[in-house]
């Protein structure tokens, strides 16, 4: 029976929206404090060469110079996503692997002389041959990237599940495909920067922005020799992450050496250039996909290998090379799967996860899909119906889906976009395209994987709640805290939120693995109900009533049904206080995963407690002389099992339709000369404007998971991927040619629909 | 990103102006409304030691018809050719790549004309922050002896990507020039070398005062067209501007410019005469002159702007015909003056 | 084979040489400020270190992204491209001015936030001056107009949709108070 709620479901604006329109909100770049320095980065103007030596002399002289440092001010500590993949010195002090890669920096009074310095630092460099794309890469005679891994090949992620050789042989139709992609890119509004402050004890704080506070305390904590609780990351706005900002960049441990050799608070902040070459960006891909269907347009057997170009350093390589794989089995079901993803190193910036994760990966599946389902006479929507993920399912590496509204999203996406009037119906150059996804709601972080939530009251019955859930911009904040609101009778504004502050809150897994509504969502919704289940003991004594038949609504305590004969929230807190048992609440909660599985060991078990599953339409037309798309309307329905503000939910449809649709399909790519990426700017890597956007048509549909918070799962990510590949099955459509290379930019277009031309 | 250190001068009037740039010759640039400059500036393209501002130069901000002539002071702001009826009515090819130039926002309130026909060529490896072209030899625009964008090229291969210069030679512009010494005219086609290394022919100490176009008469009609993958925002891969006149069923004069070709917008005769003497419903004369534009201007393209040569090459073709095309709606009055199209 | 790096360029005025401050009264949100700034600071520098208002950000320093929008005698420009000393004597308008007489939010600024217009917040600086200096020339935009109009705005997390129509409703409230 559905509960009613009085705030869960309901799009209230957000708690933070008012200091970002009022220009209050201070984002790392902002901060000023007294005496800081600027810090600047002096970066390798070679891909690949040993370091002989780094004179900085002359810059150390220079007047307004507090601090200089090399990879020798560094103790060697070498970092890694994980323990098998520390390769990064931060500052190197052998080799740089990457043209613009940090080998020194400076810290000084201001920007002009901060620069000077960087000047006046001179670099022997002995350059050594240098690789730019996995293919050369791994045939290369020249010397590794890292030592240890031969063929520069960095991870290898092999599963194999079922008999592909006997579902290929059972299968009516077999095609191979390859598809490619160059890189993507975030873009965040917020170019990255870092501000680090000492104090008298040792004791750290950081301000950068993050993904998770607690993902960057501990290893600075580890590469600084530190304990962990002198580091201190503390809460700040964030301008987006959209998959990065989850490890700790090389500025992160350069700025606080600096605070350290310096005595004074340092802040960098990093150009546009450095924002997109210096931290991450989404890998290239080469993915060649098999796939075997019966008659009816069942999957039986699917083969899949993926060259991903991971750049000059591991970084999260292991979970970035098995996420798209992860995202089709997901999806789709399948008895018979083989996959080989290889991340190969080559001496360009550094590759990491990003929303839209994999395009030739995930477009390439669909766009096969659409080729088996046209030789077949089976149309589109039917060969995603007959293969799409349904609950009770378990995926072909061990995952068992509890909650899963695909179909439903299907059929509600197909009836809103009116697919059945279009499809094959649509004048000449206009298609009409789908694409499913599936998104993990969090994955095994070991002892990293729960959140936890404090709750105290003051004493005229304010709370506040503290949690380690850090909030890039998609709501977070706002979420905890109507969640706190509603299980409290409380309204928003009378909740303080402290969050995402290493010193004070309790531990979190972070934004970027999809899972904060799921496992921040639920501590706090806990911690709360603790909090509520202690004021009702209070009050069922003063009442003379059965705590288990007591509710709190509008700050009032009752018995259900009785709002008559009613406690006031404050008095039962003042008595508790007076009691000596002054209320507060604590919660935690860790979603129930496989703890041993793991990326490249051991890809089995279950990989996330809930799954989320979406459909996405887009209808495109297409100008034939030039090769221009023109989205006309993209219709997304998503099963996020519980919206628990559609407003928020919404925006994360359409910036996701933007980023992963919009720019990731038409525009969005990184060029090269060699080692030097052609396009840094926002003027070259081109991010959707407000006049290139579509109509966009958002469906939530609700499958409500048992585990989620009000059975809330990921929302974030999901629309990323399926607007990319509605956007490629459309244009597909449109022009009667699978084009296999993206983003699918008009010279592309053009292309493709003149050698349809000449074949005749 | 933090600007070079220079010196800033705030002449009163336009004598004043010349004075400082007669007095600091070579050393100075012209700040107008600076969304080229200061950018080249912050990447250290350019250091000059003295800023001269024409925050001032009221005098030049002006756009009004003097006999068979409209003339637009050089530092009056792009939205007053967007508001201009003068300009709507006659050159909607100039309205039409002013309201595309960049975005509201950035150039239409402190953008001037002026300031966009002197936008310096540009290309992909050039345009780039002091550390990205570090680590290796400069290039030609950069005062060194190399081309990045195509190999063992002994010149510069920047091109013009500006669209008010490319819809301005289209229309027949004249520049007027002035220095200490005295002033001059020139056509528009005399304004650019052709030389990416320096593509503007202003001696250092002149200042540009006023463009001039000659009001189109009766059978006359003109077209701007810009490809980009976005709305807004970014410069042109290729552009087009077709100026026509027809006279009893014929074309009388034509004049086609093709834009991010080159380092000057590209004045192209032979195109424009495959126009000359046609029927203006002659289909065959169009893709011709199309075809010859391609020609024209592939020879002039390298890959350098994005994209891809192949496909700039190609859309030369596209955009020349659509401006021709589009044009000669207006010639025949079937299209409303002053009306967007495309 | 070695080789040895240094500079980029040396910068062409060092330490001793600096440039000589000169001496500026910039009118911000109708409040007159007397600064002593190096002739080459923007005025987006000046705003965020000088005058320490942060409300406008830099995200990309060319002028391409919108994050520094600011107003000068009520129109939009690129406070990243502009000299300090170019505008003085014009009247200029940061997102921090955007608050009616009494305090109250601009209406912009409460229908950003009732919309849901507003994720990670850093366009929204940006983004709210250019919007207000369109709705003064624009009052009665359609949805493509305001479309065109915020199209030097680069926001990465909204995808535009909510932004648009807190706009709309802003223009379409005013419209019919008359």
């Amino acid at each position: 029976m559905e509960k009613t709620y009085t705030l869960i479901g309901k799009s209230v604006p957000r708690v933070d929206s008012l200091s970002k329109v009022t220009g209050e909100a201070q984002f790392t770049g902002d901060l000023l404090f007294p005496r800081m320095l600027v810090g600047r980065v002096k970066r390798s103007p070679l891909a690949h060469a040993r370091i002989l030596h780094v004179d900085t002399s002359r810059a150390e002289r220079l007047k307004g110079v507090k601090a200089v440092i090399t990879g020798k001010d560094t103790a060697g500590v070498k970092w890694g996503v994980f323990g098998y993949t520390q390769d990064m010195e931060l500052l190197p002090r052998d080799k740089v692997r990457y043209f613009g890669e940090e080998i020194a920096a400076v810290a000084a009074v201001d920007e002009e002389t901060a620069m000077e310095a960087l000047n006046l630092i001179t670099l022997d460099l002995e350059e050594l041959p240098a690789v730019y794309d996995p293919f050369e890469s791994m045939t290369s005679k020249g010397p590794l990237i890292h030592e240890g891994y031969p063929s520069n090949i960095n991870v290898h992620v092999k599963i194999d599940v079922g008999d592909i050789e006997k579902g290929f042989k059972e299968s009516t139709l077999v095609r191979e495909d390859t598809f490619t992609a160059a890189e993507d890119s975030y873009f965040m509004g917020e170019p990255y920067a870092a501000v680090a402050r000492f104090d008298d004890a040792g004791n750290l704080e950081m301000w950068m922005p993050n993904a998770g506070p607690h993902m960057k305390s501990k290893p600075m904590a580890n590469v600084l020799q530190m304990p962990l609780h002198k580091v201190r990351v503390r809460k700040i706005a964030i301008g987006g992450a959209f998959g990065g900002r989850s490890e700790i960049s090389p500025a992160d441990f350069i700025c606080a050496l600096l605070a350290k050799k310096s005595g004074r608070p340092v802040k960098i902040v990093y150009t546009r250039e450095e924002n997109s070459v210096n931290v991450r960006m989404g890998h290239a891909l080469v993915t060649t996909i098999k796939t075997g269907v019966d008659s009816k347009g069942r999957v039986l057997a699917r083969d899949i290998t993926c060259y991903m170009d991971g750049g000059a350093y591991s970084s999260t390589g292991p979970i970035a090379t098995s996420v798209p794989f992860l995202c089709m089995e997901q999806a789709y079901r399948l008895d018979n799967v083989r996959y080989n993803g290889y991340r190969v190193f080559t001496n360009k910036p550094v590759r990491g996860m990003i929303r839209m994760h994999g395009r030739s990966f995930a477009c390439g599946v669909d766009l096969q899909l659409d080729l088996l389902g046209k030789e077949l006479g089976i149309d589109p929507v039917t060969m995603r119906l007959v293969n799409a993920r349904k609950a009770g399912d378990t995926t072909p590496t061990g995952s068992y889906v509890a909650s899963c509204g695909l179909t439903e999203c299907i059929e509600k996406a197909v009836e809103k976009a009116n697919w059945k009037e279009k499809r094959g119906k649509l004048p000449a150059w206009r298609g009409i395209g789908i694409g499913i996804n599936s998104v993990q709601t969090g994955f095994p972080l070991g002892i990293r994987g729960g959140s936890q939530a404090f709750i105290k009251f003051n004493e005229d019955g304010g709370v506040t709640l503290i949690s380690g859930v850090v909030d890039n911009g998609q709501g977070n904040d706002n979420m905890l805290v109507q969640v706190v609101a509603e299980e409290l009778g409380l309204e928003m504004s009378d909740i303080t939120l402290l969050s995402a502050d290493t010193e004070m809150t309790p531990n979190d897994p972070g934004s970027y693995s999809m899972v904060t509504t799921f496992a921040g969502g639920n501590a706090a919704r806990l911690a709360a109900v603790d909090a509520r289940n202690k004021l009702f003991e209070i009050a069922a004594k003063a009442m003379e009533a059965n705590p288990d038949d007591l509710v709190l609504e509008n700050k009032k305590i009752f018995v259900a049904g009785s709002p008559d004969r009613s406690l006031p929230l404050t008095k039962v807190v003042r008595m508790g206080l007076i009691q000596g048992r002054p209320v507060s609440g604590e919660g935690h909660y860790a979603p129930k995963v496989d703890q041993r599985r793991e990326w490249v060991k051991n890809p089995k078990g279950q990989l996330s407690e809930a799954f989320s599953f979406g459909a996405t339409i887009a209808e495109v037309e297409v100008d034939p002389e030039t090769g221009t798309v023109k989205v006309l309307e993209v219709t997304a329905a998503q099963d996020v099992g519980r919206a628990i503000n559609p407003m928020v939910v919404e925006s994360q449809f359409e910036g996701s339709v933007s980023m992963g649709g919009q720019g990731g399909m038409l525009t969005e790519y990184h060029f090269w000369d060699k080692g030097r990426c052609l396009n840094p700017s926002q003027l070259e890597y081109k991010v959707p404007l407000a006049a290139d956007m579509p109509k966009i048509n958002s469906i939530l549909v609700e499958s409500h998971d048992p585990a989620g918070p009000y059975g809330a799962k990921e929302a974030g990510m999901s629309i990323a991927m399926s607007a990319a590949q509605a956007y490629a099955t459309a244009i597909a459509d449109a022009i009667g040619v699978t084009i296999t290379d993206f983003p699918m930019t008009p010279d592309k277009v053009l292309a493709a629909i003149e050698s349809k031309k000449q074949k005749g | 990103m933090r600007l070079p250190s220079v010196e800033y001068l705030e002449p009163r009037n336009v004598k004043e102006a010349l004075e400082m740039l007669a007095g600091h010759a070579g050393q100075a640039a012209v700040l107008a409304g600076g969304t080229d400059l200061i950018v080249r500036m912050k990447q250290r393209l350019v250091e000059p030691a003295f800023l001269v501002s024409l925050k001032h130069l009221n005098t030049l901000n002006y756009i009004r018809r003097e006999k068979s002539l409209i003339v637009i002071g050089a530092v009056t702001p792009l939205i007053s050719l967007l508001e201009s009826e003068l300009i709507k009515a006659h050159f909607p090819a100039l309205a039409k790549a002013v309201r595309l130039i960049g975005a509201p926002s950035i150039q239409h309130f402190r953008g001037t004309i002026g300031g966009n026909l002197c936008l310096q060529t540009r290309c992909l490896f050039y345009n780039q922050s002091a550390f990205w072209r570090s680590g290796r030899a400069p290039c030609h625009k950069d005062q060194g002896k190399i081309c990045y964008a195509e190999e063992n090229s002994d010149r510069c291969r920047s091109a013009n990507q500006s669209d008010g210069a490319c819809a301005l030679m289209g229309l027949g512009a004249r520049v007027v020039l002035n220095s200490t010494k005295g002033g001059r005219s020139l056509p528009i086609e005399e304004f650019f070398t052709g030389r990416g290394e320096r593509p503007l022919a202003a001696e250092p100490d002149e200042l540009v005062t006023e463009i001039r176009l000659p009001v189109p008469g009766e059978g006359e009609g003109n077209s701007f067209q810009k490809l980009t993958y976005r709305s807004a925002i970014d410069y042109a891969l290729v552009s087009a501007t077709a100026w026509l006149a027809v006279k009893k069923g014929k074309i009388s004069g034509a004049r086609l410019v093709i834009g991010g070709a080159g380092a000057s917008p590209l004045l192209l005769k032979e195109a424009s005469e495959k126009l000359v003497g046609k029927d203006v419903r002659d289909k065959h004369a169009v893709e011709e002159a199309a075809k010859q534009a391609r020609n024209h201007a592939s020879a002039f393209m390298v890959d350098n702007l994005g994209s891809t040569l192949e496909y700039r090459k190609k859309m030369s073709a596209v955009m020349a015909k659509r401006a021709v095309e589009e044009a000669l709606e207006r010639c025949l009055g079937n299209s409303a003056p002053g009306g967007r199209k495309g | 084979m070695p080789r040895e790096f240094c500079a980029g360029r040396p910068e062409r005025l060092k330490g001793s040489d600096r440039m000589k401050k000169i001496p500026l009264m910039l009118n911000v949100n109708g409040e007159e400020h007397d600064v002593s700034v190096s002739p080459n600071r923007t005025l987006l520098e000046v705003l965020r270190e000088d005058l320490q208002r942060t409300g406008t950000k830099e995200s990309c320093g060319e002028g391409v992204c919108g994050s520094c929008t600011v107003l000068l005698n009520g129109f939009p420009i690129r406070s990243c491209l502009t000299l300090a000393a170019e505008v003085q004597g014009g009247e200029i308008t940061t997102v921090e001015g955007l608050r009616e007489e009494e305090g109250r939010l601009d209406l912009l600024q409460q229908s950003f936030i009732d919309h849901g217009a507003v994720q990670c917040g850093f366009c929204i600086p940006g983004m709210l001056m250019s919007a207000r200096a369109f709705l003064n020339r624009n009052p009665n935009p359609s949805e493509d107009d305001i479309r065109k109009g915020i199209s030097g705005n680069v926001c990465r997390c909204t995808g535009y949709s909510k932004i648009v129509d807190a706009i709309m409703d802003v223009a379409k409230r005013s419209q019919s108070r008359g």
